[in-house]
């Protein structure tokens, strides 16, 4: 998954704790294994190399291509897995490489979701055009996790790079301390956060950006213009029942740009931002 | 979070449909639950603490107050302020006698008298002592915890400076938490009108010839400690403490009643004094003491048992008993009521006299201080504690303690015995807190 995954268990017992991690541990390799863009030979693999062919998908990555789709509606078109492919002239390394408009106005004809035709099995992509899941594979392969280990009844935490979901406290009065990186690049946390069940989800550009002229360009891209939207907080945590709700509405909170907060105050659920 | 200026846009709200098509996705079984809080930067600990002898003794009016902050991950700062002020009439040392008593104070300057049959009390007892503490605490190790310290307080006899470390490291899973803890301190003590020489006669007014400049003492403190987790509800605690105390250990301020040894009257102090005769008292200049200490803790559902034992003998031949219980009773929405009961036993130091005897030859070593005679001491009290929303606490405690001991054997001669030579003490604590951040 690109990012460190951790679980942590709360419980004396040693064979369920490692029951706990074994479960959890299958689960986030089985879901990267299966979505990943830069694995040959799986599901994103067969329909980002399509050419124009329409692909029968299975019913899980169906699920997952409703969910985008749902999303993209909700969003007024701004949440697109198929904006990826954005990436070719977008590097965000840290460096100075801003694209030119010319290179991105010819990858923004490969890009949006309403140019894709998805009849749930079938998904019919334009030549060139290509999806990415990673936006929200992450946060689903938390709440997978979540659900075949809930059944083992263990006080745990699962944290799959920087998003996570408690199953219960501690201890009955002790929950999890959860600290939210510094923007700065501090090694203190900037917030911290006491979890004692639910989850927390984190978008955030702290470490992938652009920085050319004096202005940052986060890696947060508007899949209308092809650039990165601009006065974006640097991060935003939110806290919600599931991962994937969580990841999603810090997402679509990074895509409102200046207007993140006035989003996420609308929605009326528990946030943290940091600009 | 930033401050939103000029007018907010409107958003159509997704949170039904978000949630709605997340269900979708996950499964009927998605979870619905959240539970999430910021903690604040840092926590505060404050209170008020009122202490009250009965008869007009001492009276202690104290309020502290503890900060602490996460500066780095895992690393934190603890700072803590107390400012005690006393007042009342703390026991001189001396016994009563048939006739009215006259003392000159300390200073020198003036002079109080107490009642025939009455308990010698000294009035002019008034301090105002500021303390303040800091301590650092940082990982060494994943499993090491190192936290050292400094404090400092102040009142108008007395400095107090010290510094602090300790060293704790887990072992076996976490289940296991040794400790080693060092302090030291150095106090210096000026006490008013000048330290009297030890078993010198109390002079008239206005004659300090036999006191002499400040004072001072340096206390070492050990502390070995090993913490077990016994299981998910129980831990056990064991202490071993050891005490070295080096200087000035009188008490400055305390005195002995020199008595005729078949009437039990005062006999006359120096000439041209006006004074009965009393003698400075005089403390060993070394003061060695071990303690072990046991502590049990058990959670029944919430509910929280606390029993602890402690046992302190000492180079000075006072050993103590110190058997206390706490039952911590919760009783829903953050609300917990704790009875508290502690029972205190302890011999008098080798050299406690409750008089001297007029003609018997001066002993080394001579105190009537009451706090080093045999005595129990039996603390019963209650605390209430309420959660507030945001994750703070208010608590009230009240306790009434209440002590009783015997002066030296053999003391009760002649009209002594019509006198009570070890009056009770009783007590009344009172404390107010308020705790608030990051808990």
């Amino acid at each position: 998954m690109a990012s460190p995954c951790e679980v942590h268990v709360a419980e004396p017992d040693r064979a369920l704790a490692e029951r706990v991690v074994a479960t959890a541990a299958a689960e986030a390799a089985r879901i990267e294994a299966k979505f990943s863009r830069y694995r040959r030979g799986n599901v994103v693999d067969a329909i980002n190399s399509a050419r124009g062919r329409t692909i029968v998908v299975d019913e899980e990555t169906a699920r997952l291509l409703d969910y985008a789709h749902e999303l993209n509606e909700l969003s007024d078109g701004k949440f697109d897995v198929t904006s990826g492919a954005l990436r070719r002239v977008w590097r965000f390394d840290g460096g100075d490489r801003v694209p030119s408009r010319d290179a991105v106005e010819q990858v923004l004809a490969t890009v949006g979701w309403h140019r894709a035709r998805w009849r749930s099995p079938e998904l019919t992509l334009l030549p060139g055009m290509e999806i990415d899941l990673g936006g929200i594979g992450k946060e689903y392969a938390v709440d997978r996790a979540a659900a075949l280990v809930r059944p083992l009844s263990a006080r745990c935490l699962l944290n799959f790079g920087g998003d996570l979901l408690a199953l219960g406290p501690q201890q009955h009065d002790r929950p999890w301390r959860v600290g939210v990186e510094s923007v700065s690049g501090d090694a203190a946390a900037a917030k911290q956060i006491d979890l004692g069940v639910g989850a927390l989800a984190t978008s955030g550009d702290a470490r992938r950006y652009l920085q050319k002229d004096g202005k940052r360009y986060g890696h947060i891209l508007d899949p209308a213009t092809g650039w990165p939207v601009v006065d974006a907080p640097r991060s935003v945590t939110v806290a919600a029942p599931t991962c994937t709700q969580a990841g999603m509405l810090a997402t679509l909170a990074l895509l409102r740009g200046r207007d993140a907060e006035a989003f996420l105050d609308a929605e009326g659920v528990q946030y943290w931002a940091l600009r | 979070m930033q401050l939103k200026n000029g007018k907010s846009p409107t958003f159509r709200r997704i949170g039904a449909p978000l949630a709605a098509a997340t269900c979708a996705l996950l499964g009927q079984s998605a979870p619905r639950e959240v539970a999430a809080q910021e903690l604040m930067p840092w926590d505060i600990d404050t209170s008020l603490l009122i202490y009250s002898e009965s008869d007009g003794r001492v009276r202690d009016t104290s309020l502290n107050a503890r900060a602490r902050k996460e500066i780095r991950e895992e690393k934190f700062l603890d700072l803590t302020l107390a400012i005690d002020s006393l007042t009342g009439a703390s026991p001189s040392g001396a016994v009563p006698a048939s006739t009215v008593q006259t003392f000159t104070s300390p200073s020198g300057n003036s002079q109080y008298t107490v009642g025939a049959g009455a308990q010698a009390l000294d009035t002019s007892f008034l301090d105002t002592r500021t303390a303040l503490s800091a301590n650092w605490e940082m990982p060494l190790t994943r499993l090491a915890l190192l936290s050292v310290g400094a404090s400092l307080s102040d009142e108008y006899d007395y400095t107090h400076t010290g510094l602090n470390a300790r060293l704790a490291r887990d072992f076996n899973n976490r289940n296991t938490t040794l400790s080693f803890g060092l302090a030291l301190a150095n106090d210096t003590i000026s006490p008013v009108g000048g330290s009297p020489v030890p078993l010198a006669p109390l002079l008239g007014l206005g004659n300090q010839t036999n006191k002499r400049g400040d004072q001072s003492k340096d206390v070492t403190d050990l502390l070995f400690g090993v913490t077990q987790v016994l299981n998910r509800h129980t831990i056990v605690q064991l202490n071993y403490s050891l005490s070295q105390a080096d200087g000035y250990l009188t008490d400055p301020y305390k005195l002995l009643s020199v008595v005729d040894p078949v009437t039990g009257n005062p006999v006359p102090g120096p000439a041209g004094s006006g004074l009965s005769r009393y003698l400075f008292e005089r403390r060993p200049d070394t003061r060695d003491k071990q303690s072990l200490y046991g502590l049990v803790k058990r959670d029944f559902n919430g509910d929280v048992l606390e029993a602890s034992y402690r046992y302190m003998t000492d180079d000075w031949g006072v050993d103590s008993h110190t058997v206390e219980l706490r039952y911590r009773w919760s009783f829903g929405s953050g609300r917990y009521l704790q009875p508290h009961v502690r029972f205190y036993q302890q011999t008098a130091a080798d050299f406690y006299r409750t008089v001297l005897f007029n003609g018997a030859p001066l002993p080394t070593y001579a105190t009537a201080d009451h706090r080093l005679g045999e005595f129990d001491g039996l603390t019963l009290g209650v605390k209430y504690g309420r959660a507030t929303a945001r994750g703070g606490e208010w608590s009230t405690r009240v306790e009434y303690y209440t002590q009783t001991g015997n002066p030296a054997p053999g003391s009760a001669v002649g009209a002594l015995a019509n006198f009570d030579l070890y009056p009770d003490l009783n007590a009344l604590i009172a404390q107010f807190s308020y705790k608030f951040g990051r808990r």
